[in-house]
C-alpha cells in the first residue's frame, strides 16, 4: 500500500521515479489519473456514468526506453507498488485498470520505429507504438503488417500482443502471434531479456508464446520484430445474403475446408444482420444471415479463389450481394465501433468472444444464446463469426441490455452473472474464454474453470517464480493478490 | 453550461478512442487526457458535478488542446469534440475560473482590435493580421501577386479580429473586435476581402455569423485569391531542385472548411509536385493553429509539437515545406528550424 499523496514518502518515490524516467515523465496531475481510470471495460465506464469514483493509479508514468522501464521495476519491487502497464487503454477486460493504485506504466512513448528490414521483411518497433501509426510508417515504406483490426487507430502495438489481438485480416494473415518474429521483455524484476530472433525453432520451449498474452502479469513487451508484407496488388470482397445462419455457418466452413486462402470471412446471425448491419449499411431490404468473404494477392489469383469460391457459395440458397455488397463491408468494417453505432449507455453490454472448431462452434453459439435468452429475457444476443481458421472459427457474441440497473452493485453483478453463464457455456462445448480480447479483470475468475489443473500447476508458479511480489498487474488473468 | 449544448459529442466522446492517434497533443505529451477521448471525459465529469469545472484539472487540460479539429474530421459521425472544448472555455471563462496568463492575454487582444485601412480605393481588402505582420515576407509576396494580376487592393490591419478571443472563450469580447473589425471592412467600401491567414479566414466564414456580426464582403483566403487568378500571372516553372515540396495542410482551411482542395490544386499549376508529408495526410501538421495562440500560453507545447513535425519530415534540414497557413510557417520555423514557405512566397517566387 501506497503512503498518501501527504506523506513525506509519496514524495520520496515520485522523486526517485522522476529520477529514472524523467520529472516531465511523472504525471501525479489528476487530470490524467482521472482519464486512466477509465479503459473500455463496460464496469468503469458504467461507474463513470453513475457518477461514482474509479480506482486510479497513484503516479503514470512515461518510460522512453527498456532500461527506464527496468528501473520503474526495480523502485516497484523495492516499495511492493502495484505497476499496471497501459497503451492505448482501448481493452475491453479491465486488464489495463489500476485497481489497486500504484504505478500506471503508459508505454505509449516507446513509440520509435527501430528499423524496416525489406531483406527479411520485418519491422522492429517499440511496443507504445499506435498500431495505426506503425502501419503508416511500413505503408509509406511500401509494406503493410496485415494486422487491421478496429482498434487500429487506438491501441497500441503492445497492447495486441498482450492480449493475442487479432485483425480483419486474420483468416489469411494471421493473429498478432502469427506475425512476431521476437520480443524484447522487462521482467518484474527489472531484468531485460530478448526471446529468440526467429519464432520457428528446436531449441527449446517458445519464450515469445510464454510473453503473449500475459497481459502485463509477466513482465513488460518493450519492443518487438514483426513480419511486414508487400501491399497485395488486388483485394477483392463479394458478399451472400443465406436464409439462414445455418447454412452460411456451413458455406463458411466449407469455404476453409477448400483450402482457399480468403484474407476475411465475416458472417453475420440473422439478429445483427437485422440490426446492426442494416443499420451500419443503411440497408432497408435485409434479412437472413450477411457473409462476406475476400481474398488479396495477385489480381490473376483473386480473381481464380473467387471463382472458386463462388462455386462453393453456389451450392446454397443464397442471394448473391455482389461485389459490392462486398466492398461495402470492408468500406465500413470500422464504422460499426464509432458512435453512435456502438452500444453505449444506458445500455449494459459485452462481447462474448469465444472460438472453437467447426465441429463445436455451433453448439458454442447455440449454447451461449440459449443460456442469454433463458436467463436474461431482457436481453438482445447477436453475433458474428470474424476470424476463421483452417479448422474453426471465432464467435464474436454480444449481449446488450437496453437499460442496466440504476444500482452500480447491482449492474455489475447482473454484468458478471452474464459472463459467468455465458463463458461456462462455451467452454462446456468446446470453446475458450476469449479468441482475442484477452482476459483482463472480468474474467479471471474462470481461468481455472479453463485450465483446470494446469492453472495452478504452471500458470501460477510460473507468475510466482517471475514476479516473486507480485508487483505486475495483480488481480488481473485470476493471478489474485 | 454551454458544455450542454455539445451533450452529443460529450457522451459521444467520452467513451470513444477511435480518433485517439489524431490527437496533436496527445501524440506529444502522452497523457490520456490531452486526447478527445480525456477531454471529453474530464467535461462529462463537468456536467454531473460542476464544481469540478474550476479544478486545475479541467482548466488546464481545456486550454492545452490544440483545437485542429482533426477527430471532428475524421469521426464517421463528425462528432464535434472541438467545440465542447470550446464551450468548455467559454463555461471557464464565465465562471471566473480563466488562469490569469489566459485572462492577461484576452485583455490585451481586447484592446488591440483596432483596425486600420490603408491605401487607395480599391475592391479588395488584403488583412495583414499578426502572423503576417511578424513575417512580412508573406504580405510582400501577396502584394507582388496581386500586382502582377493587376488587382488594385487596399489593407486593413489591426489586431485581432476575434479569432483568438473566442477560442480563448471570451465571447463577448470576442463579438465586439468582429463588430469592430466588420465596421472597418464595411467603411472601406472592398467587396472582396483577402485573408492569408486561415485563422482569420475562418473566422469571417464562420464565426462571424455565428456571433451575429454581418459582414457582406466576399471573404478568401489566398489560395482561392491565387487560383483565380491564376491565369493573369506569367509564372515561370519552378527548377528542378526546388519543384518538389511537401504541402502542410492548414487545419483551419481542411478541417473547419474542408477546403483540401484548392491549395493542392495552386501548387500543382504553378508546377511543383506534390510529395506526400510524413506517413498520412489524417493528422495535424499545424503546430497549434487551430488554438491560434498556443505559443502565448503553452511555448514548450509548441515546440514539442513542431518537434513531432519534424521528425515527420523525410529529410528536416532539405526538406522544402509549403503551408496554408501564416502561423504554422512561424511555428516551424522559429521551434523546428524548418525550410517552409506560404502558398503566396511560393507563387511569387515564380514570378
Amino acid at each position: 500500500m501506497l503512503p498518501s499523496t501527504s506523506n513525506y514518502m509519496f514524495e520520496m518515490i515520485r522523486s526517485e521515479l522522476a529520477d529514472a524516467v524523467g520529472a516531465a515523465y511523472v504525471d501525479v496531475r489528476e487530470a490524467d489519473r482521472f482519464a486512466h481510470s477509465v479503459d473500455y471495460y463496460w464496469i468503469p465506464e458504467m461507474w463513470h456514468d453513475r457518477n461514482m469514483p474509479n480506482p486510479q493509479a497513484d503516479f503514470i508514468v512515461h518510460p522512453g526506453t527498456a532500461e527506464e522501464v527496468s528501473k520503474v521495476m526495480k523502485i516497484a519491487n523495492t516499495y511492493k507498488i502495484p505497476v499496471v502497464p497501459w497503451g492505448g487503454g482501448s481493452g475491453s477486460q479491465g486488464g489495463a485498470l489500476p485497481i489497486l493504485g500504484g504505478i500506471h506504466l503508459d508505454t505509449k512513448r516507446l513509440n520509435k520505429v527501430w528499423k524496416i528490414d525489406t531483406t527479411a521483411l520485418t519491422v522492429t518497433a517499440g511496443t507504445g507504438i499506435i498500431m495505426r501509426h506503425l502501419e503508416w510508417e511500413v505503408n509509406k515504406a511500401g509494406y503493410s503488417t496485415m494486422h487491421l483490426p478496429a482498434s487500429i487507430a487506438c491501441a497500441t502495438v503492445g497492447g495486441f500482443l498482450a492480449h493475442r489481438g487479432t485483425g480483419v485480416l486474420s483468416t489469411k494473415w494471421g493473429k498478432i502471434e502469427d506475425m512476431v518474429m521476437s520480443l524484447e521483455v522487462v521482467l518484474p524484476t527489472g531484468e531485460i531479456i530478448n526471446t529468440l530472433p526467429i519464432p520457428r525453432h528446436a531449441s527449446g520451449p517458445d519464450l515469445t508464446m510464454m510473453f503473449l498474452g500475459s497481459e502485463g502479469t509477466l513482465g513488460v513487451i518493450t519492443k518487438v520484430t514483426m513480419k511486414i508484407h508487400p501491399q497485395p496488388e488486388a483485394r477483392k470482397f463479394r458478399a451472400y445474403l443465406f436464409k439462414t445462419f445455418d447454412d452460411a455457418m456451413d458455406a463458411g466452413a466449407s469455404l476453409m475446408r477448400s483450402r482457399l486462402r480468403p484474407c476475411a470471412i465475416r458472417l453475420y446471425d440473422e439478429e445483427e444482420t437485422r440490426h446492426h448491419v442494416k443499420r451500419v449499411f443503411g440497408l432497408d431490404d435485409i434479412s437472413g444471415s450477411y457473409l462476406v468473404f475476400g481474398f488479396d494477392g495477385y489480381e490473376k489469383i483473386v480473381d481464380l479463389e473467387m471463382e472458386e469460391a463462388m462455386k462453393i457459395m453456389k451450392k446454397y440458397d443464397v442471394k448473391d450481394l455482389g461485389s459490392k455488397g462486398g466492398d461495402m463491408w470492408w468500406e465500413n468494417k470500422y464504422k460499426f465501433f464509432y458512435p453512435p453505432y456502438m452500444f453505449h449507455m444506458p445500455q449494459a453490454f459485452g462481447t462474448l468472444d469465444t472460438v472453437a472448431t467447426f465441429s463445436d462452434i455451433k453448439n458454442v453459439y447455440r449454447a451461449m444464446k440459449k443460456v442469454v435468452n433463458e436467463n436474461f429475457p431482457e436481453a438482445r444476443f447477436i453475433g458474428h463469426f470474424s476470424h476463421w481458421y483452417e479448422w474453426g472459427c471465432m464467435l464474436y457474441a454480444r449481449f446488450i441490455f437496453e437499460q442496466a440497473p440504476a444500482d452500480p452493485g447491482e449492474a455489475a453483478a447482473l454484468y458478471n452473472r452474464v459472463w459467468d453463464l455465458a463463458i461456462r457455456a462455451a467452454i462446456a462445448n468446446g470453446g475458450v474464454i476469449n479468441e482475442h480480447h484477452g482476459v483482463g479483470l472480468k474474467l479471471g475468475r474462470l481461468m481455472k474453470e479453463l485450465y483446470g489443473p494446469a492453472k495452478p500447476l504452471i500458470l501460477d508458479k510460473l507468475k510466482k517464480e517471475l514476479d516473486p511480489n507480485n508487483i505486475m498487474n495483480p488481480g488481473k488473468m485470476g493471478f489474485g493478490f | 453550461m454551454y458544455i450542454k449544448e455539445f451533450e452529443d459529442a460529450m457522451k459521444a466522446c467520452r467513451f470513444c478512442f477511435m480518433c485517439r492517434h489524431l490527437s496533436a497533443v496527445g501524440n506529444v505529451t502522452f497523457s490520456e487526457s490531452d486526447t478527445p477521448r480525456g477531454r471529453a471525459l474530464l467535461l462529462d465529469k463537468v456536467s454531473m458535478n460542476p464544481d469540478f469545472l474550476r479544478s486545475e484539472a479541467v482548466v488546464s487540460t481545456m486550454y492545452k488542446s490544440d483545437l485542429s479539429a482533426c477527430c471532428r474530421f475524421h469521426c464517421v459521425s463528425h462528432y464535434d469534440e472541438n467545440g465542447l472544448v470550446l464551450a468548455a472555455r467559454r463555461d471557464i471563462v464565465e465562471a471566473g475560473a480563466a488562469p490569469e496568463k489566459v485572462k492577461a492575454l484576452a485583455k490585451e487582444l481586447a484592446k488591440g482590435a483596432v483596425f486600420k485601412v490603408a491605401g487607395k480605393k480599391a475592391d479588395t481588402l488584403y488583412f495583414t493580421d499578426k502572423y503576417t505582420v511578424k513575417q512580412p515576407e508573406i504580405s510582400a509576396a501577396f502584394k507582388k501577386i496581386a500586382d502582377a494580376a493587376k488587382v488594385p487592393f487596399m489593407t486593413i490591419s489591426g489586431g485581432c479580429l476575434g479569432k483568438a478571443l473566442k477560442t480563448l472563450g471570451f465571447e463577448a469580447e470576442a463579438k465586439k473586435a468582429a463588430a469592430a473589425f466588420a465596421k472597418a471592412v464595411t467603411a472601406s467600401g472592398a467587396k472582396v476581402l483577402v485573408v492569408s491567414n486561415p485563422a482569420a479566414y475562418d473566422a469571417v466564414k464562420n464565426d462571424f455569423p455565428a456571433l451575429g456580426v454581418k459582414l457582406k464582403c466576399k471573404v478568401m483566403h489566398t489560395s482561392e485569391f491565387i487560383a483565380e487568378k491564376l491565369g493573369k500571372l506569367k509564372l515561370r516553372k519552378p527548377a528542378k531542385k526546388t519543384a518538389e515540396v511537401y504541402y502542410l495542410e492548414s487545419d483551419f482551411l481542411k478541417n473547419y472548411n474542408g477546403n483540401v482542395a484548392a491549395p493542392r490544386e495552386v501548387l500543382e499549376k504553378c508546377g511543383f509536385t506534390l510529395r506526400p508529408f510524413g506517413t498520412n495526410n489524417e493528422e495535424s501538421y499545424s503546430a497549434g493553429e487551430g488554438a491560434c495562440v498556443l505559443p502565448e500560453l503553452d511555448p514548450c507545447l509548441v515546440k514539442l509539437l513542431a518537434e513531432r513535425i519534424a521528425s515527420r519530415c523525410d529529410d528536416a534540414k532539405n526538406d522544402r515545406l509549403i503551408t496554408a497557413s501564416p502561423y504554422t510557417r512561424h511555428a516551424l520555423a522559429t521551434e523546428a528550424k524548418l525550410n517552409v514557405k506560404t502558398i503566396e512566397e511560393a507563387v511569387a517566387a515564380l514570378l
